[in-house]
């Protein structure tokens, strides 16, 4: 089974062959690469500043000058919405890093070495899954201050320890696979074994929870923003948009609350897809790991 | 055949009679979308609720007259005050001594009458609690409360006061049924203030039923009532924490009464046939503080250019739709004395030459704090930034949880440098104003407004009995606020109630809650 | 008999015993979280007339200014006599509150969870026999919806079309319609008080009240559902002794059975970690559907900074989840015996 032999003569084989195998994987993907693109040029392709107020043009409906209409405090929805998604991969980004950063060497001892680490890990795990989530954000990010550093870093660290206990579930499975076994009865030394061995499985098999991990955390930030904290006015953050708007869909003013409601709908749609998508390429059938 | 007809007679007024009487004694019901079920009701301890409730619980000696103002509608006059629970008074000559003579028969839903012992009980109280009862007491100058006779209390001022009278038109210190208060009383709570935090003992036009903590509170009309009978006899106060859903009851008439609904949202309830929205200007000023402790704004011609700084237009355009009324000065109409003593307008170099003259040629950074205490704090912040902007004042909002605005903007806490406030008061006097907003020993001094010279001035208002020289005052000390510019003075938000379409009656009261007796809905 | 009984004292016990740090670091964390931001309820609570000379005063007697690990000791010692403090918006005990309130809350979570594992699970599991089916990528695409759309928003919209517009569901002011009487109160749970008092009327108001928020909830809790358990039938049917039941000929309704046998125990974990979860979610759909439940009130004192409310109820909550997991790994080993 090489990749030699399986190599596609036309250039657009491969990526039709991924969509065949998972359709899901293709659209997750175009959804987050389309947000990426309006994060990336938003100053470029946004019609206004995200914060300019047309004082004389409050909540005008779309239509116009404003495509998707002005909200509240007289600025341009569709503006606020292009720039949202910068906040959005701002969190979600630098949270999943945090989580990555923290939850897997985390998992990896756990998992590997046992023993006390894997108690405490386990014993923290227990705590977290008691606690109250959102409740738990909630109170730090008013404890830290109103701000999107806290709120990202908050964020990452509660979503480390889920983190760790998938790959410290892989590592686990992996440990008790034949082929470690076998790498292990050759004389390897343990620390190559995880290196070489458990580590890149581990990290595809955990790779799939990754874009999950970031659309929860897209999620909670807009909640925590709905709820009142975390994010200053007047940042174009999807959720305080939401909040700000949900108040008028009953007077007739849907425009403020549906656009931004929409784009944060699609994007942790487009991470679901992209995580349920990856799950499936990288599903052990397929890897042909000595199972 | 004569018989029969009068027998016929005696019929059809028997039966028109036993119909005619549930009609008569048949309920009527308001139901009230709030934002949440009140805390608490005893006047002296505020608690989220507790004056709404209060105000149609508990009344006081005197109330305000009316009159009929430009609209054809009834309105509040300020400068009559009439007899209430006193039915008539006696003022000695140096204005400190007044007799007042309580109205009879005026009783309690429990039963008992109004004597003057319940009035002392209720100054006693206060004194023990060391609360809001007790602030109005020291701001109206009131050294002793004796009763003289069963229906007879003398009121000894240690300055005779302009404040007085209105302050006695309030519902604090409430006059309680101390009778059935007492029975209440334990030895570590002589004055049941425990049990007159849940329950209610006045003589005012309603009573509380029951509460159902975070769900309801029922209240009812005092069948003893001395005055006229309200309309409504019952008063259902529902919790809807979402504003949202409110409107939606409101329009769809599954309650009468919707509370504290976005300011925004009131233009399309206006147009909606089925819901009725009084609008009144009241006097309150949405206004932003400097505190001179702070620099920048240590130095006047910075906070003057802040205040050349702000376009009142867009202010007036898009935090307040076009519907508000500019404020000209610290105090505003129906105040009497109010002057025009604000005279800034917006112009971008006036303030930036300021600024420089200041010291600050390239501009100055601040931070604007605000909380969620009004619906415009965060629109009126924002526009704040913008045009502050244009003059070089580069402006970070930040919102802060109300509790810690609370706590830091207390009298002589005061760390707050740049704040939104509003500015209004239970009574509508000048000087009472004045002192609360603008002295340094008022209460609603948020920002560390400390200067001799005002102090002096409101001061001298306060026990000043000559009319032209009391105005006079009033206007010194209004232009004198306004030359130290450390207020923004912007709009008067108003009050805005919205009501189902049927609701009539509806007439403001200076502390700015709404009075339920006054309502009517025939439908 | 008298083993099995025995090893669930053992199981209890230890659990507990291990439970106890838990809590404890729960109560601490949350304690200490509430202290530590801007909030102030000192003034909220000296009222509007206050002066500093006042918030001191205040400070003292409510012993706010002493050191924060002796306010934590102060708090635990009360806390093991079963004083939970009072709400300081009107002196109200936080105990009595809670016992009035939560109820409230567990019937909305537990309605909820329940119709999403009925509904969801199933889904899962039949799409999981026919894996990228076509009713396998329906529900994929069906489930999604309930994990991307914020729970406050579906609520709003819900409101919208099925309140104001078409007047379907009745208003959400509250659990019951204002005419009827609410039936005297024996559990606290409003559907049990109906059934118990035989109060037909006030069920169906009570369910007719229930039926938007329940259906939001619904639709949140079921996504999950169906991924998860998809996912864990397809681990299984992929293991080794499926693999080596099928290779030795047994009959597919062998296989779903034995399959099945296996899913129960992650199922079930998954459910309790579900129902733990959305508990705390529960608090924004009962603000915006006016249920006054505990979450309403809990949220509330968060943002008001009422310190003994917030503390009762995430003690409450993680109270509630450890109670949870304790039931659900007990069921879970006493299913397999062989562990």
């Amino acid at each position: 089974m090489s990749a030699e032999a399986a190599t596609p003569s036309h250039w657009l084989a491969y990526p039709l062959g991924l969509a065949r195998r998972s359709p899901t994987f293709v659209v997750g993907l175009g959804i987050v690469l389309f947000f990426l693109g309006l994060a990336l040029l938003a100053p470029v392709i946004a019609p206004f500043n995200p914060t300019q107020s047309f004082s004389y043009e409050v909540l005008q409906a779309p239509g116009g000058r404003f495509f998707f209409g002005s909200d509240g405090n007289g600025m341009d929805v569709l503006s606020r919405v292009i720039h949202g998604s910068r906040y959005a991969f701002g969190i979600a980004v630098p949270a999943g890093l945090i989580m990555v950063g923290i939850g897997l060497p985390l998992g990896l001892l756990a998992g590997y070495k046992g023993g006390w680490l894997d108690e405490a890990l386990l014993r923290t795990l227990d705590v977290l899954r008691a606690f109250p989530t959102i409740i738990l954000a909630l109170a730090v990010v008013a404890a830290t201050g109103q701000s999107l550093v806290s709120m990202v870093v908050v964020i990452g660290l509660l979503d480390s320890p889920i983190f760790a206990r998938v790959v410290r579930a892989e590592v686990l499975t992996l440990r008790s696979s034949t082929f470690v076994k076998a790498a292990i009865a050759v004389g390897n030394p343990s620390w190559r074994v995880m290196w070489v061995h458990i580590l890149p499985n581990a990290i595809l098999g955990a790779t799939a929870q990754l874009p999950m991990r970031m659309a929860w955390a897209v999620r909670i930030s807009a909640t925590l923003a709905f709820i009142g904290v975390g994010i200053q006015a007047p940042t174009p953050e999807w959720g305080a948009m939401i909040r700000q708007g949900a108040e008028y869909v009953i007077t007739g003013e849907w425009w403020v609350a549906l656009f931004p409601g929409l784009a944060l709908m699609t994007l942790v749609l487009g991470f679901n897809l992209l995580g349920d998508g990856l799950t499936d390429l990288l599903d052990p059938k397929r890897r042909g790991v000595g199972k | 055949m004569i018989k029969s007809f009068s027998k016929t007679i005696m019929l059809v007024i028997g039966m028109w009679a036993t119909l005619a009487v549930p009609v008569v004694a048949q309920e009527k019901t308001l139901v009230m979308a709030m934002s949440a079920t009140p805390k608490g009701f005893d006047p002296d301890i505020w608690v989220p609720g507790q004056i709404e409730a209060a105000v149609n619980l508990y009344e006081g000696l005197t109330r305000y007259g009316t009159r009929t103002g430009g609209n054809g509608k009834p309105e509040v006059d300020p400068s009559k005050i009439e007899p209430h629970l006193a039915e008539s008074w006696t003022v000695s000559p140096d204005g400190k001594t007044y007799l007042f003579k309580l109205k009879k028969g005026v009783r309690s839903p429990f039963g008992n009458e109004l004597t003057s012992q319940d009035i002392v009980w209720t100054y006693e109280k206060s004194a023990v609690q060391k609360r809001t009862g007790q602030f109005m007491r020291t701001a109206a100058r009131i050294d002793k409360v004796e009763a003289i006779s069963k229906y007879e209390v003398r009121y000894t001022l240690s300055d005779a006061n302009r404040i007085f009278l209105g302050a006695l038109t309030l519902h604090l210190p409430a006059i309680f049924d101390s009778v059935e208060a007492k029975k209440h009383a334990t030895p570590e709570d002589p004055y049941a203030t425990k049990w007159l935090a849940l329950n209610t003992a006045g003589f005012g036009p309603y009573h509380l039923q029951t509460l159902q903590g975070g769900q309801q509170a029922v209240f009812v009309v005092n069948p003893n009532y001395a005055f006229k009978k309200p309309y409504f006899t019952r008063m259902v106060w529902r919790e809807v924490p979402s504003p949202a859903t409110r409107v939606a009851l409101i329009r769809t008439g599954q309650v009468q009464y919707a509370e504290q609904i976005p300011f925004q949202q009131l233009t399309a309830l206006r147009a909606d046939n089925s819901v009725k929205v009084e609008s009144v200007p009241g006097f309150g000023g949405a206004t932003v503080r400097m505190n001179p402790r702070y620099p920048p704004f240590d130095k006047v011609k910075v906070r003057q250019a802040v205040a050349y700084a702000t376009d009142y237009a867009a202010i007036g355009e898009a935090v307040f739709l076009g519907q508000g009324t500019r404020s000209r000065s610290m105090l505003n109409s129906p105040i009497a004395g109010a002057v025009s003593a604000y005279k800034y307008e917006t112009d971008y170099n006036k303030a930036k030459q300021l600024l420089s003259e200041a010291g600050y040629p390239n501009g100055v950074d601040v931070t604007l704090e605000y909380s969620t205490n009004w619906w415009w704090e965060e629109p009126l912040v924002l526009q704040m930034q913008a045009s502050m902007a244009k003059a070089g004042i580069r402006v970070t909002p930040k919102r802060i949880p109300s509790t810690e605005m609370l706590a830091r903007r207390t009298i002589n806490v005061w760390t707050v440098p740049f704040l939104t406030h509003l500015t209004s008061s239970f009574v509508p006097d000048p000087s009472y104003n004045m002192f609360l907003t603008a002295h340094c020993r008022g209460s609603s001094n948020v920002n560390a407004n400390c200067d001799a010279a005002m102090d002096k001035l409101i001061d001298a208002s306060v026990v000043e009995r000559d009319q032209k020289r009391w105005l006079a005052l009033l206007e010194q000390a209004q232009n004198l606020q306004a030359d130290s510019a450390t207020f923004v003075e912007t709009f008067l938000p108003g009050t805005h109630e919205v009501f189902a379409a049927c609701m009539k009656g509806y007439v403001w009261k200076p502390h700015n809650r709404l009075v339920w007796k006054d309502l009517t809905c025939a439908s | 008999m008298g083993e099995t009984g025995a090893r669930i004292a053992k199981f209890l016990l230890v659990r507990v015993a291990v439970s106890v740090p838990v809590i404890l670091g729960i109560v601490f964390l949350t304690f200490m979280l509430i202290r530590v931001g801007g909030q102030d309820p000192v003034a909220m609570l000296a009222g509007p007339m206050a002066d500093e000379a006042m918030l001191t005063a205040l400070r003292a007697q409510l012993q706010l200014d002493q050191p924060l690990l002796l306010q934590f000791a102060n708090y635990l010692f009360r806390l093991v006599q079963g004083d939970l403090g009072v709400s300081w918006q009107g002196g109200i005990p936080v105990w009595g509150e809670i016992l009035h309130l939560f109820p409230a809350t567990l019937e909305l979570v537990l309605l909820s969870v329940g119709l999403a594992a009925l509904i969801g699970v199933p889904i899962g599991l039949r799409a999981a026999t026919h894996p990228n089916g076509w009713f396998d990528q329906l529900s994929r695409f069906g489930s999604l919806a309930g994990f991307s759309m914020p729970t406050y928003w579906m609520g709003l919209m819900a409101i919208l079309v099925f309140f104001y517009i078409l007047r379907w569901a009745p208003p959400p002011m509250g659990r019951l319609s204002m005419e009827v009487v609410a039936p005297t109160v024996v559990t606290g749970s409003l559907l049990l008080d109906c059934i118990l008092a035989g109060d037909w009327q006030a069920l169906g108001s009570a369910l007719a009240h229930l039926a938007l928020p329940v259906a939001c909830f619904t639709l949140l809790a079921a996504a999950p559902m169906i991924k998860q358990s998809r996912a864990i039938l397809i681990e299984i049917m992929n293991s080794d002794y499926v693999r080596y039941a099928r290779a030795n000929g047994f009959s597919k309704a062998t296989i779903r059975k034995m399959a099945l046998r296996n899913a129960a125990t992650p199922l079930l974990t998954f459910l309790g970690m579900e129902l733990t979860s959305l508990l705390a979610a529960a608090a924004l759909v009962e603000y915006i559907f006016s249920l006054s439940g505990l979450g309403q009130w809990g949220l509330n004192a968060i943002l008001l900074g009422d310190f003994a409310v917030v503390q009762g109820y995430v003690l409450t909550l993680a109270l509630f989840s450890v109670f949870i997991f304790m039931v659900i790994d007990l069921i879970v080993m006493l299913l397999e015996p062989r562990r």
